[in-house]
């Protein structure tokens, strides 16, 4: 009986094995049918670049576009390395900044001759070569409820300079009762909300690019060899004191994204440091009050740009045999009304190519819209420092200054020191 | 006899093979990469011996992770032993219900760190603020996870919240076996409740509290999921003149380490935790191991 059971045993034990390794054989693909992968990050245009891609396919015989999403709280990075050791590298990925280039360039092919390269100022370039297709133009100013600023008798044209804002704070401030709101302000900074980023990535922003040319990358260059700019650096300083003194404090040191932004849709604030990717969310919370954005004027001197980027961009996988089809997608989104529609229609993004005439329904979107095409913008650089500083260098730094905002000169030497230590990081 | 020792090996092979490929090899591998440059992708990698773990010690947010690990663990460790053992002892007394109370205490072990951490986080940052507002308590006010000074002391309130039901059920097994005539013994004897825990509960129960200090001083070490969620490292506090979060433990330094493509930093960062867990445990164990008694 035990000999049965035995034999039984390894005879199924063998048939595993065999089941295995035939399954492995299975499915050679047919030559001329060419299959793109996709790999994206955007949750919230999962639905629309499904459908864009079946729509795709189905109009390009031989061609199959499949997209997989990851991104929200998923790791995506983990994701794409993993994907990478098994051998698996999707034909079209997305990266978010020279940080994330330095770590994929060994895969990131040429795209310099398409033809959507003319039609964006913010298509990725490293050396003169484009690599990345800009995926959407988002930006940011300082959003505000224009209800409450009228109710105030304040003109948010005039917010174009430091003292402005102070002034326009003060007056909040000392109508919060009358107005209905808790403070002036709606700013996240907190390490513990995972809000790090509003202050560390896009407030830090302003010191890295306002005020200049578009493409002025001076401050940060010079940040990267270590050096910060310190007349420049103290009246930034002082903004984010301004911005951090009157801002609601439980959000300010322990909200997370929801409480910052359901504070500004709920009329509880005066204004939102936010960008225009929260148009659904006030859409969603039913806002139904008029929004503008307020340009970030840090500086002693006049400021009336808002902050455009392109957050991240698509790559093409320059080890696939599928590169050219990987490369005739995206040229086909960026070219064809079938594609401009799915960018700006179906997926609300606003489309980095000014040869789009379709107007997104969001009010901060359409704010942005505007302003790119009014120009005079500021640049957004906070993917060229190395990966991990905003998270792990300047976010404590910040959420220090939050618990203690009467404290600049220690701000700016904690920042003087963590700009320091970036060439070490590399 | 031969036949049956290729059984033997055949039935050991898929978890030989598993052992090898998910354990043995990650673990060389592991060592190897935190000699090297390594950032998780790129093919060329370049060995530096020792440099990773000689920049490791002189960084403050890592020393601060380190010392915030073996604070926490020391706080849990107390935390969780003795409100476990009071537990233990409550519902092996004759009180009413005491399978329930049994049954309740072990809940809070089911729910995952994940859940649980927000969980929390809604108790500490909404509910207790909105407490205190309405009572106008001060110290309510602020979110204990706000405070740096607190909030390692919240997450091990928590951590016990959750552990302490676990390590209950080793105490009550443990009280259990001891023979109820002992006890009795001690009783006509004239002992009195006190005597009876310290002088013949908690010798005979020895064991037991090798396994459970063992498995709480691991477990803390290791933390990571409710860390993440609770308090993400924050706030933010100065340590050796630089701002760090005050509530990262060294899991979630090596996570956000790996996160930033610094796979070679991160992984030395887990070979120093890897080891010095192994000499924290060892030290216990054999500390422990020699208030046993035998029966």
């Amino acid at each position: 009986m035990k000999k049965v059971v035995s034999t039984l045993a390894v005879a199924g034990l063998v048939l595993a094995l065999l089941m295995t390794a035939s399954c492995a054989k299975k499915e050679a693909p047919k030559p001329q049918d060419v299959s793109v992968n996709m790999f994206q990050l955007k949750v919230e245009i999962k639905d629309a670049l499904d459908g864009y891609a079946a729509a795709y396919s189905a109009a390009h015989p031989g061609v199959t576009v499949k997209v997989e999403t990851l991104g929200g709280g998923g790791d995506y990075g983990g994701a794409l390395k993993a994907k990478s050791q098994a051998g698996q590298m999707p034909d079209i990925f997305q990266i978010e900044g020279m940080g994330h280039y330095e770590v994929w360039k060994d895969y990131i092919a040429d795209l310099s001759g398409e033809p959507w390269v003319k039609d964006t100022d913010l298509a990725l370039k490293v050396d003169g070569k484009v690599v990345g297709f800009p995926v959407a133009i988002e930006g940011y100013g300082l959003a505000y409820n224009a209800d409450i600023l009228a109710k105030a008798g304040i003109d948010p044209a005039s917010l174009t300079t430091r003292a402005a804002y102070e002034k326009a704070f003060k007056t909040l401030d000392a109508k919060k009762k009358e107005l209905g709101i808790s403070a002036p302000v709606s700013m996240a900074a907190s390490v513990a909300g995972g809000m790090w980023w509003v202050a560390g990535q896009h407030n830090l922003a302003c010191y890295w690019g306002g005020g200049l040319a578009f493409d002025d990358t001076s401050v940060i260059r010079k940040a990267l060899q270590g050096e910060m700019d310190e007349p420049r650096f103290t009246q930034y300083a002082k903004y984010v004191q301004l911005l951090f003194k009157y801002a609601d404090r439980n959000i300010l040191l322990n909200g997370s994204y929801d409480d910052q932004v359901g504070a500004f849709a709920q009329g509880k604030t005066a204004f939102l440091h936010q960008g225009n990717w929260v148009d659904p969310n006030l859409k969603q919370l039913g806002v139904t009050f008029k929004i503008g954005y307020a340009p970030h004027a840090f500086l002693d001197t006049e400021e009336k740009g808002l902050y455009l980027f392109a957050p991240s961009w698509y790559v093409v996988n320059s080890k696939s045999p599928n590169a050219q089809a990987a490369k005739a997608f995206l040229a086909a989104m960026a070219t064809t009304p079938e594609g401009h529609d799915y960018m700006v229609n179906k997926a609300g993004m606003i489309p980095a190519f000014k040869s789009v005439t379709l107007k997104p329904s969001g009010q901060l979107s359409q704010e942005l819209m505007a302003a790119n095409a009014r120009g005079g913008n500021y640049g957004v650089f906070f993917g060229m420092l190395p990966d991990g500083a905003g998270q792990n260098v300047f976010a404590p730094v910040y959420d220090l200054f939050a618990q203690n905002p009467a404290n600049l000169s220690q701000f700016i030497a904690d920042m003087k020191k963590a700009i320091a230590g970036l060439p070490g990081m590399k | 006899m031969r036949k049956k020792t290729l059984v033997n090996m055949l039935f050991l092979a898929p978890c030989v093979f598993a052992f090898v490929m998910i354990i043995i090899i990650p673990f060389f591998l592991g060592l190897y990469y935190s000699m090297t440059d390594w950032n998780g992708v790129n093919p060329d990698v370049a060995f530096v011996g020792l440099r990773n773990f000689k920049s490791l010690f002189s960084a403050p947010d890592f020393i601060y992770s380190f010392l915030a690990t073996l604070g926490y663990t020391l706080i849990n460790i107390v935390l969780v032993n003795v409100v476990s053992f009071i537990l233990s002892l409550i519902v092996t007394s004759k009180i009413r219900f005491r399978n329930f109370f049994r049954a309740g205490f072990f809940v809070p072990y089911l729910i995952g760190g994940i859940v649980l951490g927000y969980i929390w986080q809604f108790i500490l940052n909404s509910i207790l603020v909105d407490l205190g507002e309405a009572l106008s308590l001060e110290f309510l006010q602020s979110s204990f996870l706000s405070r740096s000074n607190s909030v390692i002391w919240a997450m091990s309130a928590v951590n016990t919240w959750q552990y302490a039901g676990y390590i209950m059920l080793i105490y009550i097994a443990a009280i259990q076996s001891i023979p109820a005539s002992l006890m009795e013994a001690a009783t006509v004897d004239g002992a009195g409740y006190l005597t009876r825990v310290f002088k013949i509960l908690i010798p005979m129960m020895a064991n037991a509290f090798t396994i459970s200090l063992f498995l709480t001083l691991t477990t803390s070490f290791k933390q990571f999921d409710m860390n993440f969620t609770l308090t993400n490292g924050g706030p933010a506090t100065r340590f050796l003149d630089q701002p760090v979060k005050a509530s990262q433990l060294l899991a979630m330094n090596i996570f956000n380490t790996a996160t930033a493509n610094r796979m070679a930093e991160a992984q030395a960062k887990a070979v120093v935790l890897f080891v010095s867990l192994v000499v924290v445990a060892l030290i216990q164990v054999s500390i422990n191991k020699k208030k046993e008694v035998e029966m």
